[in-house]
């Protein structure tokens, strides 16, 4: 067990690492010049040459990047010039809203979308079944940007329920988070419901029936804890994919969340800032599937006692 | 996108196709609509993106245009046939979508493969990529990638298939590393095949169901992401007809003239759910080598 | 259209339903549902939905040329001179200017008696050292002033100095804020609570979400009588109008045309267009073979049915131009209007000996101009000529804008100083390289009119500059834009601004 939390943790510096690298490439493979961004079309040769050293792009490539390296190390993720404020800074800014987000999503999706799944599946064929399934492929094959707005206009213009757009208190929350839910509910319902049907044709589940267990007893007694096992999994990398992946939602409902700051700071060609929260999001997402992992081998005494 | 594993059984022999009830063709039918509206309809309906007439925007489904015709359903903001422009789109949706999944398939079968067989250095190697491609949001890199870039359709299929190819190496992996114990391979090996011919010859044979059921799923995933794509504005030049930009477009009028972002909605969304069920029939099929 | 209407309708109910039962499980969750935040204006609360994020109050550094920091600065602190909402330069700090006599000096006489809000006084040392501030931060704002210098005459006299006439200072002064005096570079704790002598002071600051203000009690002008002002940004403008809609926000500015019928059937808003210093601006790459010629220029010019398009597109906030600067802008003079010709224009580019065959590359960089530029190409392809839109990234348009990597450039282009020096005077000159164009003439007047303080005579100068512009068509000029805004009828005394950074300082809540 601990073996493999150190494994893990190593793996998880190595996926830093390769984040980091990767977006450096990118956003420096990508056209336009941060300096141009930031001083606009009026400026001078002699202002953009000035920029350019003070933010360290009049050196060759490879040195920018040992030295962000360095500086990752010591944990200094650099001045955002755009934003005149640490990178990082503006980075954790943005945190507290997409964690409210993610969170909220993912209660909505794990309650719903395993109620929908055990439903379906603890008689797989029959119509409760068809109408699930039915229901989860139609709620992942709408734009989100779609739903989005038509929730907007229906529950914040025509009912008034809810506010449209904002922070600030937990009403603002619920529009995006059942938006951003959607297509995740339908994940977890569909797996829930394929994983508890293959369980259910499990040898000892014929056994447990055999014992006189009622079909409840069975399912939740025995089927479900072993069908949860990929579930959790596949939480545990949506989760992280909610992360930095909401950008659309975040820009329907005004929402201040990490996703949105990364596609705003591509745009501004914001180094630091692509950096740091990329860091962030990759940090995040490899902790939510180490713990994911811990979860599933909670669940499952084979991995736990090193059996697979 | 990601988390699937497969556990392949052998490939399901039977024909059980007689017994199917009919019911179950529908989305099989559907799909092959599409690609028939997407392929003929271009030459049947006449539509030039670039072709704009003020006179007719915003015109309600069914109304006369100006030059006479009948929009069935409606124009947008710039007066352009919604109907040709759902036509057209298709040809896009089909397009992109056939070359992401076709691109990221390529990429996926042969690494995955090719680590599953091999294993040693390139299996590591390959696990280290996942790792790292995975602890990006797939739509965050994909919105990185295209807004970083010159708009073509090339950068959106490059965009989208970044992190598609994951799920086709993981699940190709998988079998080459459970088809590589079979007796026939070792036989193969005994005889000196060379392990390039064993691997096309007698493993990659074994991965085409699950692929394919894969594949039609990605091909929703990624007809929905260039929506996403096309609603934050990046991704395809102005002039190329996608449903996604006629949805964005329309993003504005949703309350007053909701047929310009609703009607294309509908046709990805009915493509999209049946070609779920699709994959979803083709996954019971092949995929996991049982039935529903 | 009754019947579609009727089918619209029903679409959203069978939605509602659906969605309600997640809603139904959230309800459970939250507190009470409905009532919401923002909006009770009767109580002196004003909230406004703000297009752009104010990422920075700084407003001399990297954002300090950007909208939201424009809108917040101009609140908390106050400026020497500054645009009235009609765009000519009223004083603010400075009661009275002039210029030298070769105008290469300015000379402002301060007002006495300022203070910050911190109570300490605003002297001509804070003025010196803030010019300073933004000259060494090097932002965007710096390079209005290239080798300025300011120097202090008095406690109450400061003169600014720059190495060739420019009579365009006052104007362009509109984008200079004065700080207190040691402020640092990045100067996080002043910024959290910065110290300004404008109407208004931060009472909280979340960057790119939200600010709020309340009235500075040391303002030495008509106090607010708004307790609270909030800025929120709401990128998207669906939810945007929503928000007006609702009452989440009071005021909304930048509204499309398309989205004002609904906004104006609305009783309890108040929409109303204001003419603006941004001009739709097509410019021709004249230093490329095709365009070189000025009668080609003209042709593909007088082949866009431009009234159409803006009458289609901006009934309500375009105009078509007549003048390559709107007419707020000092410098303005009508020019005879470009007849829509599509014949002749076909047969003045055979004649000229136009490649037809060559595809034009029309770069534009934001998606709210796509349908503009679609409808322009539209127009050409009518008469042969083959345009390819290029809608391109904000970085790699202004890059590709600099390096002339374009043959039609679209830009919503804005005259902030209101004056026609650092539009026509600063662009159209050989020397900037802008468009390809280049002519001696032009460049002549040009800078003889900003070598001169006389208005009269600088009128005249830009006048006959603006002919040659027009004449030889350097680019298309389609449309003058008006900024749509659109405000909570209780809100009493608010004042359209013409570049669209609304003053609260004067807004009332009206109720009792």
């Amino acid at each position: 067990m601990i073996r493999m939390i150190v494994h893990r943790l190593l793996i998880g510096v190595f996926v830093m690492w390769g984040a980091a690298s990767l977006i450096f490439l990118v956003v420096r493979a990508a056209p336009g010049d941060p300096a141009t961004v930031l001083l606009g079309p009026d400026a001078t040769r002699s202002q953009l040459d000035q920029l350019h050293a003070s933010l360290g792009l009049d050196r060759p490539l490879g040195a920018q990047y040992l030295s962000y390296l360095g500086d990752v190390c010591r944990l200094d993720f650099g001045e955002s010039h755009w934003l005149g404020r640490p990178a990082m800074g503006a980075v954790l800014d943005r945190l507290p809203a997409t964690i409210d987000l993610t969170v909220t999503a993912t209660v909505i999706a794990v309650i719903v979308g395993l109620t929908l799944g055990m439903l379906a599946g603890a008689r797989p064929g029959g119509l409760l079944d068809r109408v699930v399934s039915a229901c989860t492929i139609a709620l992942q094959s709408f734009p989100t940007f779609w739903i989005g707005i038509m929730l907007v206009l229906v529950f914040a213009l025509t009912l008034r329920l809810l506010p449209s757009s904002g922070v600030g208190s937990p009403q603002h929350l619920v529009l995006p988070a059942v938006t951003l839910s959607f297509p995740f509910v339908a994940i977890i319902a569909r797996l829930t419901r394929t994983s508890l049907a293959e369980t259910m044709r499990e040898s000892y589940i014929q056994t447990a029936r055999s014992k006189g267990l009622t079909e409840r007893q069975v399912l939740f007694g025995h089927a479900l804890r072993n069908s949860l096992i990929p579930v959790v999994t596949v939480v545990g990398v949506q989760v992280g994919a909610l992360v930095g992946g909401a950008v659309i939602v975040e820009n329907v409902f005004a929402w201040p969340g990490l996703g949105s700051l990364v596609v705003e700071a591509v745009a501004n060609r914001d180094y630091t800032v692509v950096q740091g929260a990329t860091l962030l999001i990759a940090g995040i997402v490899v902790v939510l599937n180490l713990m994911a992992d811990l979860l599933v081998a909670q669940l499952d005494p084979r991995i736990r006692t090193g059996a697979v | 996108m990601a988390g699937i594993t497969v556990a392949v059984e052998k490939p399901a022999t039977t024909p059980r196709r007689a017994r199917r009830p009919l019911l179950s063709r529908v989305p099989a039918l559907v799909v092959g609509c599409y690609l028939l509206v997407a392929v003929v309809g271009p030459m049947v309906i006449h539509y030039d993106p670039v072709h704009t007439s003020l006179e007719d925007r915003l015109l309600a489904p069914g109304s006369q245009v100006s030059g006479g015709g009948t929009a069935w359903l409606g124009t947008d903001g710039l007066g352009r046939d919604l109907l040709a422009q759902i036509v057209y789109g298709a040809r896009t949706a089909v397009l992109i979508g056939v070359s992401t999944v076709a691109l990221s398939c390529l990429v996926g079968v042969l690494l995955g493969a090719v680590a599953g067989y091999f294993r040693g250095a390139a299996d590591a190697v390959l696990a280290r990529i996942f790792d790292v491609l995975l602890a990006f949001p797939a739509i965050l890199l994909a919105i990185v990638i295209a807004g970083a870039f010159e708009r073509s359709v090339l950068l959106v299929v490059v965009a989208l298939s970044a992190t598609g190819w994951i799920t086709f190496a993981r699940v190709t992996r998988g079998i080459a590393l459970s088809v590589r114990e079979r007796p026939w391979v070792d036989a193969a090996r005994v005889l000196g095949v060379p392990g390039r011919t064993i691997l096309a010859r007698h493993v990659l044979p074994f991965t085409a169901g699950p692929v394919v059921a894969l594949a039609t799923l990605e091909f929703a995933l990624v007809v929905l992401a260039e929506a996403g794509l096309s609603f934050l504005g990046i991704g395809l030049p102005p002039s190329t007809v996608s449903w996604g930009q006629t949805i964005a477009n329309g993003k504005e009028y949703l309350e007053t003239q909701w047929w310009i972002s609703t009607l294309p909605g509908i046709a990805l969304s009915l493509l999209i759910v049946n070609v779920g069920i699709l994959g979803d029939q083709l996954t019971a099929r092949y995929g996991r080598g049982r039935t529903d | 259209m009754t019947s579609t209407r009727e089918h619209g309708r029903s679409r959203l109910i069978r939605l509602a339903t659906t969605a309600a039962a997640g809603a139904a499980l959230l309800a459970a969750c939250t507190t009470t549902g409905g009532e919401d935040g923002g909006g009770s204006s009767a109580s002196g609360d004003v909230t406004v939905a703000g297009t752009y994020p104010i990422e920075s109050l700084d407003p001399h550094g990297a954002q300090g040329a950007s909208t939201g920091t424009q809108l917040a600065a101009q609140e908390i602190f106050s400026r020497l001179v500054k645009p009235a909402a009609d765009g000519t330069p009223e004083g603010d700090l400075a009661t009275s200017w002039k210029a030298g006599k070769d105008v290469t000096s300015w000379t402002f006489t301060l007002r006495s008696g300022v203070t910050f809000s911190d109570g300490s006084a605003l002297d001509a040392d804070d003025v010196i050292a803030s010019f300073q501030r933004m000259i060494a931060l090097n932002g965007p704002n710096a390079g209005n002033f290239p080798g300025d210098t300011m120097t202090k005459v008095s406690a109450t006299e400061v003169v600014l100095h720059s190495p060739a006439p420019d009579a365009s200072v006052p104007g362009k002064l509109g984008t200079f804020y004065v700080l207190p005096s040691g402020v640092g570079k990045d100067d996080t704790a002043f910024f959290n609570h910065p110290v300004g002598s404008g109407p208004f002071t931060v009472d909280a600051f979340t960057p790119s979400q939200s600010l709020v203000l309340v009235p500075n009690t040391k303002y030495q002008g008509t106090k607010p009588t708004l307790s609270k002002v909030t800025v929120r940004n709401i990128p998207e403008l669906a939810s945007r109008m929503t928000a007006l809609r609702t009452g989440e926000v009071d005021v909304a500015w930048g509204i499309p045309d398309d989205q004002l019928a609904s906004l104006k059937s609305q009783q309890d808003l108040t929409v109303k267009t204001v003419p603006s210093s941004a001009e739709f601006t097509m410019w021709f790459n004249s230093s490329i073979p095709a365009l070189k010629d000025a009668k080609v220029r003209r042709a593909i010019w007088q082949a866009v049915d431009f009234g159409t398009i803006v009458g289609k597109l901006y009934p309500d906030t375009g105009k078509a131009a007549d003048a390559p600067v709107t007419s707020v802008v000092l410098g303005h003079a009508a020019q005879p209007a470009v007849t829509y010709d599509p014949a002749a224009a076909k047969a003045a580019l055979t004649a000229a000996g136009f490649d037809f065959s060559k595809k034009l590359r029309l770069q534009f960089a934001n998606d709210e101009f796509k349908p503009f530029v679609q409808a322009v190409v539209s127009d050409l392809q009518k008469v042969g000529v083959q345009v390819e839109p290029l809608e391109k990234e904000q970085a790699v348009f202004t890059e590709d804008l600099l390096a002339l990597k374009w043959d039609i450039n679209f830009q919503q282009l804005a005259t902030p100083s209101y004056d026609a020096a650092s539009n026509l005077g600063r662009l159209y000159t050989c020397a900037a390289r802008r468009m390809g164009y280049c002519n001696k003439q032009l460049d002549g007047l040009l800078a003889a009119a900003g070598a001169t303080a006389d208005k009269q005579r600088r009128t005249d100068l830009y006048a006959r500059a603006s002919r040659i512009i027009w004449q030889d068509a350097v680019g298309m000029y389609p449309m003058s834009v008006s900024i749509a805004y659109a405000w909570n009828s209780d809100l009493k005394g608010f004042v359209p601004d013409a570049s669209g950074l609304p003053d609260f300082a004067t807004v009332r809540t009206g109720g009792s």
